[in-house]
């Protein structure tokens, strides 16, 4: 396609194309997309093994024979964290940790191999007790012989102080510089420091496998001549730079269902409130849209039971899916948890959830015969009719379901509020629409929008959401700033960043506020986030007087700025 | 083993006034040592979010004047409203013991509220009471109040009542406010004897304490079996608050909570913000939740720094002792009550509002009832300043009134009402049996049903 300037030359249309990759349990999918259209979409087993592999073969497909000039960006969501953390395949790493004053050691022993060090910091910052640098060494030399490579540091209140931590880690740097140190001020340096040791943990655990990761796809697209920015989806549902994943990888855990998510704000684009029913075989994930924007977990993602500072989203799972086996109980209906196969319409060996909604229905989807001859064997037992068998399947699938749903908003309703304002002008959740995606949303979602009195939306594209999520996703980034003009001096909750307030007298929640949306500025630009700047917002801003005797000794500040998850600018909607 | 629940608010956005000890600032290093702890996510703990009080929850309990609205802000019903939630989690078995950390605090407020005193409006603890006890059927209710201050509120509103045993230790009334709870006040003759006040000289170690504990408290729930132990928990009676004078660590509020163990405690004072409340609140959470606190203390702890005053010590003994005989004693003493054949006791008493600057006068009877804990009737007139008068008269029946006394205080109210007020501004009836609470404005005429 050629297009012309207003001066007349000809110039190539470029970069415009938008691929997005999702690796998922099963398969792999991957989507190209041009000016709101689907150009291809690709399907394929994902396999363990050779996950880059896998990457490859379906970025491959999607550009046969087209310039690899036109890709615009390229986007991946990836299960290698998510895996490692589950098959807890991840190499042996050691936690080392300044727990202080308050619970027993013991509550923050995460890890099989953790080491406390002596040391206390308190909530304003300052130091309680020093540290033991003898300590560390006799540490380090305790590390070294268990033969751990990967360790993780995390003070408690280094929220507030961070050059404990920091010099930690430059002793451990030094002692044993073959190591890979990972510090909790520079992952995630937010309150909660279990959730901060986690973290920092996990990243540490995570690091050397995504590095090897981050090489393959790095030299396979140099190889390929891919020249467009590469991106990595985040639990968050938002993007970073393949470069910048490096830093932080676990917040790259479980990026599906944030691709899925993010593919349903893709597909419906509204400032709505929507529930979005990821509807596979046996299971359905359900997440939440809070004017048109994703809803996270209020206490980050959760490993191995574990909390964390992982940004994720609030995801409910139901054993229930579009596979799942249907049996006759006393007076009723069974559905399992389990899978013989697929849908009896579709060839399977028994009644399924799907073939109920078929019959129900009277759909001409497969072989409804079929399906109802199943359904009748399993109502067998049941004492009924096989369409009023059929009929309590339904009426329970979407009991379950709605009952669900029901329960995440009264969550959401109900999430910890600290001010008067707040608990007197409670939220309520109203919903706006149902999104279906996934195998079986198509059968159940219509007939759940009814009972719920919504719209419901299963669109075309559904299938494909979790790719399109991925390749229209935009970059996200959240900087927390807490600030105490008394000690005159703010900090960063990354990278251990840390500055002076430069007129304390005179420093107010205005310029706590600037001040943390200075440092998204430049943060987000290092990150590939700086296009989104603009459209940063405050979070939240608390402030307090710190009044000794009857005067006023300083304030505190804490800030919240984000950009927060949506689709890049270059993505105007799905032409229909 | 089940939960401890917590309910965290912090009232982030109240204050009484910006340098006032009651500020927003108050929980703020609470919050940051306990959500840093990753308290909140432990299974040993469940997080609770407040509700609004309703005008019916505060009327079982106060006499507003002139009304709920005038007294209270949305910051006190909520207040309230996160102990009524507590309260529900531990008497519906959801959790075996629950932790209301609120302010604005309570237990100064008594049953009459012209205004704010001791920092207090309406009384968090009382209120919750009172609910629990229509909604769930309680009757024997302890109330420990561990504020350093004397919980004068809620002495008032249970000096009546002998199936409520109040205890208050506290520093001297003459060396502090409120400037009451001396030995001698052991409730009004239908229920004397439970209540039981402990003055402890200034400088009370954790030793002194706990062997108040030990000698006295114990013993008498022990005696008493309450159905419920309350814990009034000011957080005031530590080293460095700067209101007060005692020896208390975050240890001795760790080893009290743990020996009493309260099923609910509902934060009172304890306005040293930043060197004592984090390291107390947090000791209150791990003895309730069974978690260990060696490892909780004060960055300047000592143990040797506080050594108790051995004649201090002997002092208290005798004191328990003494207190122990007057709890023991409260059967025979209200036997002889009941034989005087009186038909009312009537007290006075003057209290001053330290808050708002109001004084009130107070004239109290009590129908002295052989078969049940009878009606009170208060006539209450508060000077405030700049000349503003109200003279109120209230009705109260408790929920063991039997129907004779009941119906006498209905009949009076309405007689009052019939009058045109009796000179009176207005007119209120507390009726707990029912559950109905009315105020009438007598000049206007004019009966309101709160609801």
């Amino acid at each position: 396609m050629v297009k012309y300037r207003e001066s007349g030359t000809p110039v190539r249309e470029a970069r415009t194309l938008l691929l997005g990759i999702d690796v998922g349990g099963t398969s792999t999918d991957g989507v190209l997309m041009h000016d709101g259209a689907l150009v291809m979409s690709v399907k394929k087993p994902s396999s363990r093994e050779k996950l880059a592999g896998t990457i490859l073969e379906v970025l491959d497909e999607l550009l046969e024979g087209r310039d690899p000039g036109a890709l615009r960006r390229l986007v991946i969501s990836t299960t290698l964290v998510t895996n490692l953390l589950a098959t807890r395949s991840g190499p042996r790493t050691a936690l080392i940790l300044v727990p202080g004053r308050g619970l027993p050691f013991d509550y923050f022993r995460l890890a099989p191999d953790t080491y406390f060090l002596k040391g206390s910091i308190d909530f304003r910052g300052q130091v309680t007790e020093e540290i033991s640098p003898f300590e560390i060494e006799k540490a380090v030399a305790h590390i070294r012989a268990a033969g751990i490579r990967h360790l993780a540091v995390a003070a408690k209140f280094s929220i507030r102080n961070q050059a404990v931590e920091q010099e930690i880690v430059r002793t451990l740097r030094r002692l044993y510089p073959e190591a890979r140190v990972v510090s909790g001020s520079e992952t995630a340096n937010r309150m909660n420091f279990p959730r901060r040791a986690a973290t920092a943990y996990y990243s540490a655990m995570t690091g050397e496998a995504w590095e090897e990761f981050v090489r393959e796809i790095r030299e396979a697209l140099r190889r390929r001549g891919i020249k467009a920015p590469v991106e990595i989806l985040k639990a968050d549902g938002g993007t970073m730079p393949l470069e910048v994943s490096r830093q932080n990888p676990v917040e790259t855990v479980f990026s599906g269902p944030a691709a899925s998510a993010m593919g349903a704000v893709a597909l419906t684009r509204r400032r709505e409130n929507a529930v979005v029913l990821d509807i596979g075989g046996t299971t359905t994930d359900i997440a939440l849209l809070i004017e048109g924007e994703p809803l996270h977990a209020s206490k980050g993602a959760r490993i191995h039971g574990r909390f964390t500072h992982i940004q994720a989203l609030a995801l409910r799972s139901l054993a229930l899916g579009g596979d799942s086996v249907v049996k006759g109980a006393a007076g009723g209906v069974e559905i399992t948890a389990e899978r013989a196969g697929p849908a009896a319409c579709f060839g399977g060996p028994a009644a399924t959830v799907s073939d109920a909604f078929v019959v129900h229905l009277n759909l001409d989807l497969g072989d409804r015969a079929r399906a109802e001859e199943k359904l009748a064997a399993a109502a067998a037992g049941s004492g009924l009719e096989p369409r009023a068998f059929a009929a309590a399947v339904v009426d329970q699938t979407l009991e379950r379901l709605s009952r669900l749903m029901q329960e995440m908003f009264r969550e959401w309703e109900n999430e910890p509020a600290y001010k008067v304002w707040e608990i007197v002008h409670r939220r309520s959740f109203r919903l706006d629409r149902l999104v279906g995606i996934g195998g079986a949303a198509e059968l159940v979602v219509p007939l759940l929008a009814e009972k719920m009195k919504v719209p419901g939306l299963v669109h075309r594209l559904a299938p494909v959401a979790n790719a399109l999520g991925a390749a229209v996703a935009r970059p996200t980034l959240t900087v927390q700033l807490y600030a105490d003009t008394q000690q005159g001096r703010y900090l960063i909750d990354r990278e251990g960043i840390e500055g002076p307030i430069e007129n304390p007298a005179s420093f107010q929640l205005e310029e706590a506020k600037k001040t943390a949306l200075d440092w998204l500025a430049r943060l987000a630009s290092a990150k590939g986030a700086g296009e989104y700047v603009g459209q940063a917002r405050v979070n939240m801003a608390e402030q307090f007087n710190m009044i000794r005797g009857y005067s006023r000794v300083g304030k505190i500040f804490r800030v919240e700025v984000q950009i927060a998850p949506g689709i890049i600018d270059a993505f105007k909607g799905v032409s229909d | 083993m089940k939960p401890t629940g917590i309910l965290f608010f912090p009232a982030f956005d109240w204050a009484i006034s910006p340098t006032h000890p009651e500020r927003e600032e108050r929980l703020l290093y609470t919050r940051d040592q306990i959500f840093e702890e990753g308290v909140m996510d432990l299974p040993q703990i469940r997080e609770y979010q407040p509700r609004l009080a309703t005008p019916r929850d505060i009327a079982r309990v106060h006499f507003c004047v002139p009304s709920i609205e005038a007294v209270t802000t949305e910051a006190h019903l909520v207040s309230a409203g996160g102990a009524l939630v507590i309260g529900d989690a531990v008497a519906s078995g959801e959790v075996k013991n629950g932790f209301a950390i609120i302010r604005p605090p309570g237990h100064h407020a008594m049953s009459v509220v012209h205004g704010n005193r001791g920092f207090c409006n309406i009384n968090n603890e009382a209120i919750m009471i009172e609910y629990l006890r229509r909604r769930y059927g309680y009757r024997r209710i302890a109330i420990v109040d561990t504020d350093v201050h004397h919980g004068d509120g809620t002495q008032e509103i249970y000096y009546h009542d002998p199936d409520v045993l109040f205890i208050s230790f506290h520093q001297d009334g003459r060396t502090l406010y409120p400037g009451s709870g001396f030995v001698e006040e052991l409730g009004a003759p239908p229920a004397v004897g439970t209540t039981i006040n402990i003055p402890l000289a200034p400088y009370t170690t954790d030793q002194g304490i706990l062997l108040v504990l030990e000698e006295l408290i114990l013993p008498l729930l022990e005696e008493f079996k309450p159905e419920l132990v309350v814990n009034s928990a000011g957080q005031d009676n530590h080293y460095t608050d700067p209101l007060a004078s005692m020896r208390f660590t975050a240890t001795g509020y760790a080893q009290l909570n743990r020996k009493l163990a309260p099923h609910i405690a509902v934060l009172e004072g304890g306005y040293s913000v930043e060197t004592a409340l984090p390291y107390v609140n947090l000791a209150l959470i791990l003895a309730m939740a069974g978690i260990e606190h060696d490892n909780l203390r004060e960055p300047d702890y000592d143990p040797a720094a506080f050594k108790e005053d051995p004649g201090n010590l002997a002092r208290l003994k005798r004191m328990a002792a003494l207190q122990r005989e007057n709890f023991r004693r409260r059967e025979e003493e209200r036997e002889a009550v009941r034989k005087s054949g009186q038909d009312f006791y009537t007290a006075t008493r003057r209290i001053y509002y330290d808050t708002d600057n109001i004084h009130e006068f107070q004239q109290v009877r009590q129908r002295l009832c052989p078969r049940c804990c009878s009606y009170r009737v208060i006539a209450s007139a508060a000077a405030h300043a700049y000349g503003r008068q109200t003279r109120v008269l209230c009705f109260s029946i408790p929920l063991a009134c039997c129907s004779a006394c009941r119906d006498e205080a209905r009949e009076a109210y309405i007689r009052s009402r019939e009058e045109g007020g009796a000179g009176f501004d207005y007119l209120y009836l507390q009726d707990r049996p029912a559950d109905e609470y009315r105020r009438f404005h007598c000049q206007r005429e004019q009966e309101v049903t709160i609801v």
